[in-house]
């Protein structure tokens, strides 16, 4: 056994339960609540069997006669009701006759058993034949099973009699808990609605990514590298701001700039422009401002990390491609470029995945707005299962959009690590196991 | 090609680091600027290569001025310390690269690539990176990369600080092979005075951003114009007696050591001076003996080198064939060879 191998293990494991707690799992119940059906109207925790309206609605197309047959009250003299009917005390032979001629008989309707108490001998009034029909009353149309067996057994005490095939139809359409399904990705797959959300997103994360994180903040480090000193940091300092200032204050002052009585509005008028909202006013203008307040962001950090990658370049680099004829863009070509690949990687990736994850700058601004113009997948996901207009919060497909931009994150992680060549990158350990 | 130096100054910032600085070198010769570190002799060489801008003066490669042009117009080859190779490019990528900036055609650069690594040996290692080089690799590859694209000027700037002492060596009667071949004017900065003895024409010696003295290694060695550059050339270094003159003598101590010199006569009386001695010059021959006391033995295989103290403390420096007869502690009568002295003012200035 080698001793570093196992002190490498020890020395990683409380990384590793960390990793455990805080990443996998959270993934690993993204999955399995990705696999359910649960909503506000499920619930979490287990359900009930239920006839309502929507169950027998659900009913009807597979079985007609049943969902009509439950809809209706069903009458069925039992030991059960001749029991109650004791303890009214009303006349005994209410009780007598109606065992001893009638007992087991189920009448579909309210009118049907009616008829039966009037003709009994002992002659109930009006309002003791609604008492006494009522004691007799089981039907289950809203009526709650805590068990399956509950409802098959009411359902058979009624004159029901179903194959296990058919029973399972039912209880599948009564029960109210939710159920393991795949059908969110059915729906994810199928909806016109989230392909566009799709589309959007692919479509923010990398014009984001592409024109601000990397080629803006690229622009940024290289162009302070070739500043003299006080000004590239005053500079840097500059384009540090959006990071560094908190990002409801943030979005906050881009809604100033933007808002009908904001400076662009203001300034605008000036040339006789009538004040709009330059945030919402149109599908575009959204996605231009949704780019740049992010991108602002991203680019900063780029630039940090590129900047320092710069630094750690030795000089003499510099001095020497120089002295051997490179004129500053071939030096950055050249030079520079090339000994930032691992920083690019580090970024695009870093960022790609943030972009993917992060929706608060969104929902700060625009709120996926103007309709659902700017709603990228992250922010979908949040209002599907967590904050949404109607109420219905659907956690499982929530949770299966989440999983999808797990999944996506994953892949295009290990394409660029391709791309990039990641295996040339790093090299081996000096020492030796 | 001849370059000059004319009243060049460089200052960073309020710190003057030389000042009206004048030295030529000759069309295809080999200089060395050497000094301790600290006298501006990697600035003048950056001057010279265009890195730094001078404050004032001029700098002429041949007739051309050459003082505000940047580097890249300027047709030089550096060769520095750390050799400062492009890590992600092989060592074919790093020869070529001031012919690729150039545009010059691949085939024609793959084609010249293969040439200079042939002059400097190491035409098999065209497809490494830097990592997978040795220090003595990694130095050619810098060589061939200055060497090129032809240079007017080839600057060389501690190229063989970074080497172990016997690739020093080697590397030392290459780069002097490679300069002579190609006929270059060359630049060699250095702090090492065996390095600018045995590679360079004529060495000029720094010391706080002026040049002390240009003169051949030899010239230099025999006739040093100061005491420091007596105390830098030579190894093991020369040692210094502090004594005084009395009439066309040098006299140590009050009662001691009494040594007539030509260079002496015309001195006043009582007037401070130091005598250098180079160890060579201090030992079984020559005509002034002189008592003293092995502190310090050290054989170095061919040679043994001793410090001896004399009555009135101060330390001389002998080598000599070598010898068991003489061990630490005993006391020596050796022989001082007056002629070869060096008699130095108390400011430095050679007597």
């Amino acid at each position: 056994m080698r001793t570093s191998r196992t002190l490498g293990l020890v020395m990683i494991a409380p990384a590793a339960i960390m990793i455990f707690l805080f990443f996998l799992m959270p993934v690993m119940l993204t999955a399995i609540f990705a696999m359910t059906n649960m909503s506000t109207a499920t619930g979490i925790s287990g359900g009930a069997w239920q006839v309502t309206q929507g169950a027998i609605n659900r009913l009807k197309t597979d079985m007609p006669e049943l969902a009509t047959g439950i809809a209706e009250p069903r009458f069925v003299i039992d030991e059960e009701g001749l029991a109650a009917l004791e303890g009214l005390k009303l006349k005994a032979g209410f009780t007598t006759e109606l065992r001893a001629s009638h007992m087991g008989e189920v009448f579909p309707s309210r009118r049907e058993a009616e008829r039966v108490i009037k003709a009994l001998k002992d002659r109930p009034s009006t309002r003791e034949v609604k008492q006494i029909s009522d004691l007799f009353n089981r039907s289950v149309l809203n009526t709650r099973f805590e068990t399956r067996d509950d409802l098959m057994a009411s359902l058979k005490k009624l004159g029901f009699t179903l194959t296990p095939a058919e029973q399972e139809t039912v209880s599948k359409a009564t029960y109210t808990g939710w159920v393991w399904t795949a059908e969110n990705f059915r729906i994810l797959a199928n909806s016109p609605d989230m392909a566009q959300i799709f589309l959007n997103t692919a479509f923010y994360v990398s014009v984001t990514l592409l024109l601000f994180n990397v080629t803006y903040a690229l622009f940024l480090a290289i162009t302070t590298h070739y500043m003299p000193a006080s000004t590239a940091s005053v500079f840097r300092a500059i384009w540090l701001l959006p990071r560094i200032t908190p990002v409801v204050i943030y979005v906050l002052l881009w809604k100033w700039l933007t808002w009908d009585s904001g400076f662009i509005s203001m300034f605008m008028g000036q040339f006789g422009y009538p004040p709009k909202n330059y945030l919402l006013d149109s599908a575009y203008n959204a996605w231009f401002f949704v780019i740049l307040i992010n991108g602002f962001i991203g680019a900063s950090m780029g630039m940090l990390v590129f900047s320092s990658a710069i630094k750690a370049i030795p000089q003499t680099q510099f001095h020497a491609s120089e002295v051997d004829g490179a004129s500053r863009w071939q030096q950055v070509r050249h030079i520079i470029l090339p000994q930032l690949r691992w920083p690019i990687l580090f970024v695009t990736c870093y960022q790609t995945l943030s972009l993917l994850a992060s929706f608060n700058e969104i929902l700060l601004s625009t709120r996926g707005g103007p309709g659902k113009a700017t709603e990228v997948w992250s922010l979908a996901a949040f209002h599907t299962a967590l904050n949404n207009y109607t109420g219905n919060l659907e956690y499982g497909l929530g949770a299966a959009m989440a999983l999808v931009l797990v999944v996506v994150g994953i892949v295009l992680s290990l394409i660029y690590l391709r791309i990039f060549r990641y295996d040339t990158l790093i090299s081996k350990p000096l020492i030796e196991d | 090609m001849r370059i000059l130096l004319d009243k060049f100054s460089k200052s960073f910032g309020s710190t003057k680091v030389i000042e009206d600085m004048e030295l030529e070198v000759g069309s295809g010769e080999m200089l060395a600027l050497l000094g301790p570190s600290g006298c501006g002799k990697s600035t003048t060489l950056f001057a010279v290569c265009g890195i730094h801008r001078p404050t004032s003066g001029r700098i002429l490669f041949g007739d051309r001025d050459v003082t505000n042009l940047p580097s890249q117009e300027r047709n030089v080859g550096v060769v520095f310390q750390s050799y400062a190779l492009y890590p992600h490019m092989t060592v074919e990528e790093n020869i070529g690269f001031p012919l690729m900036v150039k545009r010059v055609a691949a085939a024609d650069i793959k084609k010249q690539v293969a040439d200079i690594a042939a002059l400097v040996h190491i035409a098999d290692l065209l497809g490494r990176r830097p990592a997978q080089l040795s220090g003595g690799q990694q130095q050619r590859v810098a060589l061939a990369r200055a060497l090129i694209r032809r240079p007017d000027v080839l600057l060389l700037d501690e190229p063989l600080a970074n080497l172990d002492a016997k690739l020093r060596l080697e590397m030392r009667s290459e780069i002097r092979r490679l300069q002579k071949e190609t006929g270059i004017t060359a630049i060699l900065v250095t702090h090492d005075q065996v390095e600018a003895m045995s590679m360079c024409d004529r060495i000029a010696i720094m010391k706080s951003g002026e040049i002390v003295q240009i003169a051949t290694p030899s010239q230099m060695y025999n006739d040093p114009r100061t005491s420091f550059v007596a105390s830098f050339l030579g190894n093991p270094p020369i040692s210094f007696l502090k004594g005084r003159a009395e009439q066309g003598a040098f006299v140590l101590g009050e009662n001691g050591l009494r040594l007539p010199l030509s260079a002496l006569s015309g001195i006043p009386d009582g007037t401070s001076v130091s005598l250098g001695v180079r160890p060579e010059h201090f030992g079984t021959t020559g005509g002034i003996p002189i008592d003293g006391k092995v502190v310090f033995a050290e054989t170095q295989g061919r040679e043994n080198l001793y410090d001896v103290v004399l009555p009135d403390g101060s330390v001389l420096r002998s080598i000599q064939p070598v010898r068991d007869d003489v061990k630490m502690g005993d006391s020596v009568r050796w022989n001082l060879d007056s002629a070869s002295a060096f008699v130095f003012a108390e400011d430095g200035r050679r007597l």
